[in-house]
């Protein structure tokens, strides 16, 4: 079993090698297609043995990473002084320095350095699947853009899957601090891959943004050696309801809020959008941003009912309605699912920090629909960029005329994040249920207001973006589906039948595959049970019928509607009361929402403090 | 389970004399003697005999299905399922009248479409958060376990009720929150393309859309059937009363009622409530 771990994480790292050396197009996409078989029969492997499975790691190891994590600090120092970057510079040589401290006072012991449990499984699956998928549709995507370069860019995306299969997999926190810089390496070479002034510039943001997240980690074990003596994760797990203080704890909310791009640290994922659109696909699902509500979901039984999981649901609540409003003034396409990633991440988080079963059960929905259903949006946004030339919402007005399959497509997913029986609103709908349960404190009757406003707000604006796309002159008089390559398809149906799939038998999955990962987590289970299509909670239940009823009209009706022709009517033209002009028809986009950013930023920056003093115990 | 059936498949009965009973009602208010109660179905029969003219139909087949999805989203709410679940499903009804709106390149239609949307961000946190209330009293969110229960919600949450009653005008598209139709300045909003029977099935929707709207009133008298009966005439009384006396708001005004007056009583009732029962 150790060694299946092992060949998850350096799978990758191999196929990636082989895809970087080959010279031949073909081969190179077979090696990428490749993950995805291999990934997923490793993963099975794993999820069918004993876990939590502890691993032992021989002693040259460590000496390896801490050599690593010297080479890729001096890296980074490299990079901010090349490019005349303060920051990147000054936090390098921060990072150093604590990094120089924490080697000096880590006590060593024996003990695991691999912690393989459910939650890592749940994480192996998303990479596997998710992932390798959007690493084989980057080869079509180069394919379009620049072939020359497609070897370089398709075996970090390969490598990047490797090491977040190692990040998820570790105990010890000093190694963890590793993989979450490696991380943001990759993050940085990716982001950087245009070599262009603005991708640079971006890129660099992304690097000082996530090392404070790295700094934060590397305080975080400072202090979890000086109050508890420890450095693993699961020791950390252990000392429950006895904790002296929450400083690291805090430390390491931080670090996930970082890396979970929650405002004000923002920007960097917005950055991220100059980049080839398979690296936002791969950001924002699979990799990367899924370690802020992992590093959560890990810490929640310890934080669950403290002072910093009231804080950190208030900051991450504020976020989920903050990012949502802010994504209204927004007409990039990319950007606008940038901004509902963030503010999903804070609806991830704000669940996995009330860390009741119910509510890591919804985390966990959301983190898997999620996952599935951004890689979906961004794949397709790639495709109208490639193949429809459409990056503004002002360019997708009336993309239905010329491309019914991608609108198909795009709106499955964004009816996915706000409509009844899709996986995303069943997390919302646990959520508000379970946040019902805490209505006399503070933070949770907060959760509930900004789960039920950031909901309808980012409803208005999946709806603004489908109305504009399904826009058209007049009746379809030849049908015709547009014509999309092989690649493409084979790498966006998947993940359309999953949602569609997954959501209908939503009991099942939940009672079934999820709540073991749940129980894992938590201690205990959620109350969720399934009885054929009806998901039965504690207190109420979504019934099988309504699930297929709200099938039938979401899903056939559309459908339905490009072949449905009345006849015996008259055709007229839209009704202009009288008047004789051009039209040229937008949206509305919420300019007036912009005057609000400055306050939202302060705002979050305030809670940011909040969290790290009050609910670390700093004061 | 056949009760609920059945009230559902009357609805647009039940709902069209509503409508008729609140235009005598509005004409009474307003010095006027008003139309017949069956009025609303006298224009069911004159549309359907109407020519159709339809933009395309897409358009057309959208506001056939914002009926059937209303029809439906009623039936989840009579047959007693989940509340929040009856809430979201509303929105799915909701979807068909946007898109169908948005399909056509209609100014009008588009605006409306849009305050449309507005609507929905406006009243739709009141709705939850007024489950969420219900479920504090009740102890469940299944409404027919509201039905049945001995307590009166309204007595606990009397501010979430008033809450839920003046959102009752933005669902149900009355001044002063009318906006997505503005028979004056958008002539209609949504609605404007359709004609004939197509027309009328928006039309009946609308109808349907009176018996959801009110049934989460009756909600409120938990077991109590004839208190129910009460607060439903009371609040729709005083729904037209103050449809009848004010002016349009602009989306903005809208959407500032809803979060920053609705919703910070709601909180500081369901708060109060809380602290009470611990």
């Amino acid at each position: 079993m150790e060694k299946v771990v092992g060949a998850l994480v350096l799978v990758p790292w191999l196929l990636a090698l082989l895809v970087f050396i080959s010279p031949w197009h073909r081969v190179r996409q077979f090696f990428t297609f490749l993950s995805l078989p291999i990934l997923t029969f490793l993963t099975y492997r794993v999820s069918a043995g004993n876990l939590p499975l502890l691993v032992e790691t021989p002693n040259w190891l460590n000496g390896f990473v801490t050599l690593y994590d010297f080479l890729l600090l001096f890296y980074f120092l490299y990079q901010g002084l090349k490019f005349r970057n303060f920051l990147v510079s000054v936090l390098s040589l921060f990072q150093l320095f604590l990094l120089v401290w924490v080697l000096k006072v880590l006590p060593h012991k024996e003990g695991a350095e691999l912690l393989v449990d459910r939650l890592t499984v749940f994480m192996y699956w998303i990479v596997a699947t998710v992932g390798t998928l959007i690493a084989f549709y980057a080869t079509k995507y180069m394919e379009q853009e620049d072939l020359s370069r497609e070897n370089r860019f398709v075996s970090v995306l390969l490598w990047f899957l490797g090491v977040m299969n190692f990040a998820v997999s570790v105990n010890n926190l000093e190694w963890f601090f590793a993989l979450f810089e490696t991380t943001t390496l990759a993050s940085y070479v990716l982001i950087r891959f245009r070599w262009d002034e603005i991708s640079i510039k971006n890129a660099l943001r992304a690097l000082w943004m996530n090392q404070i997240g790295g700094v934060a980690i590397l305080l975080a074990i400072l202090f979890a050696v000086k109050y508890y003596g420890v450095y693993r994760f699961t020791e950390i797990l252990s000392m429950k309801g006895h904790l002296v203080s929450m400083v690291p704890l805090s430390f390491l909310a931080i670090s996930a809020l970082v890396k979970g791009a929650q405002l004000p640290f923002h920007r960097w994922l917005l950055g991220a959008m100059v980049a080839p659109t398979p690296v936002s696909a791969i950001l924002h699902s699979a990799t990367m941003v899924k370690i802020a509500p992992y590093l959560i979901l890990r810490l929640s039984p310890v934080i669950k009912g403290t002072l910093l999981a009231k804080l950190l649901i208030i900051t991450t609540g504020f976020v989920f309605v903050s990012a949502g409003l802010l994504a209204l003034t927004q007409s990039n396409f990319k950007k606008i699912l940038a901004y509902s990633t963030i503010s999903l991440l804070g609806l991830m988080m704000l669940t996995g920090s009330m860390g009741s079963p119910t509510a890591v059960l919804a985390s966990l929905l959301l983190i898997l629909f999620h996952a599935v259903v951004k890689a979906l949006l961004f794949m397709e946004a790639g495709v109208m960029e490639k193949l429809f030339k459409a990056k503004y919402i002002e360019d997708i007005k009336r993309l239905v005329e010329r491309a019914p399959v991608t609108v198909l497509f795009i709106s499955i997913g964004f009816m996915s994040m706000t409509i009844v029986p899709y996986g995303i609103f069943v997390a919302k709908w646990l959520t508000i249920e379970e946040a019902s349960n805490f209505l006399s404190h503070g933070a949770y009757i907060s959760s509930i207001i900004f789960v039920a406003i950031g909901g309808v707000i980012l409803s208005l604006l999946y709806f603004k973006v489908i109305g504009v796309m399904t826009r058209k002159r007049e009746e379809f008089v030849r049908f015709r589906l547009e014509r999309l390559p092989f690649v493409y398809l084979f790498s966006t149906v998947p993940l359309v039948l999953f949602t569609v799939f997954g959501s209908l038998f939503i009991a099942r999955l939940s009672a079934e595959l999820i709540n073991p990962v749940v129980a894992q987590v938590v201690g205990s289970p959620a109350p969720v049970k399934a009885a054929g299509l009806t998901l039965i909670t504690g207190v109420s239940a979504l019934y099988g019928w309504q699930i297929i009823g709200a099938f039938l009209l979401l899903l056939i009706v559309p459908i339905l509607a490009y072949f449905v022709h009345f006849s015996g009517t008259d055709r007229v033209f839209p009704y202009t009361c009288g008047e004789r002009v051009d039209l040229t028809l937008g949206t509305y986009n919420f300019f007036c929402v912009s005057s609000i950013e400055p306050f939202v930023e302060t705002a979050s920056v305030a809670l940011f403090i909040l969290t790290l003093v009050l609910g670390g115990g700093l004061v | 389970m056949t009760l609920a059936l059945v009230l559902t498949l009357l609805s647009p009965i039940i709902g069209g004399f509503v409508y008729g009973f609140e235009r005598i009602l509005r004409a009474r208010m307003q010095g006027r003697v008003g139309p017949p109660l069956l009025q609303p179905f006298y224009d069911f029969f004159k549309l359907l005999e109407k020519r159709s003219l339809i933009v395309h139909s897409f358009h057309a087949f959208m506001g056939i299905m914002y009926l059937l999805g209303t029809w439906f989203s009623l039936y989840v709410l009579l047959s007693g399922g989940d509340i929040l679940v009856a809430i979201f499903f509303h929105l799915l009804s909701l979807a068909f009248l946007v898109v169908g709106g948005f399909s056509v390149r209609s100014p009008y239609s588009i605006i409306g479409s849009m305050r449309e949307l507005l609507h929905m961000v406006a009243y739709e946190p009141v709705f939850v958060l007024a489950a969420a209330g219900l479920y504090l009293v009740t102890g469940t969110f299944q409404v027919s376990e509201i039905l049945h229960s001995d307590q009166l919600p309204i007595l606990y949450v009397p501010l979430v009720f008033l809450s839920l009653l003046l959102a009752l005008p933005s669902v149900l598209k009355k001044s002063p929150f009318d906006l997505s139709e503005a028979h004056q300045e958008i002539i209609g909003g949504p609605e404007i393309e359709y004609s004939g029977k197509y027309y009328e099935a928006v039309y009946t929707a609308k109808w349907i859309e009176y018996v959801y709207a009110f049934f989460f009133v009756f909600l409120f008298a938990g077991g109590k059937w004839w208190l129910g009966a009460l607060l439903v005439l009371f609040s729709f009384f005083l729904v037209n009363l103050i449809d009848n006396v004010t002016a349009r708001f602009n989306f903005r005004q809208m959407v500032a009622f809803h979060w920053y007056i609705l919703i910070p009583l709601t909180v500081i009732n369901l708060m109060l409530l809380a602290l009470w029962r611990n």
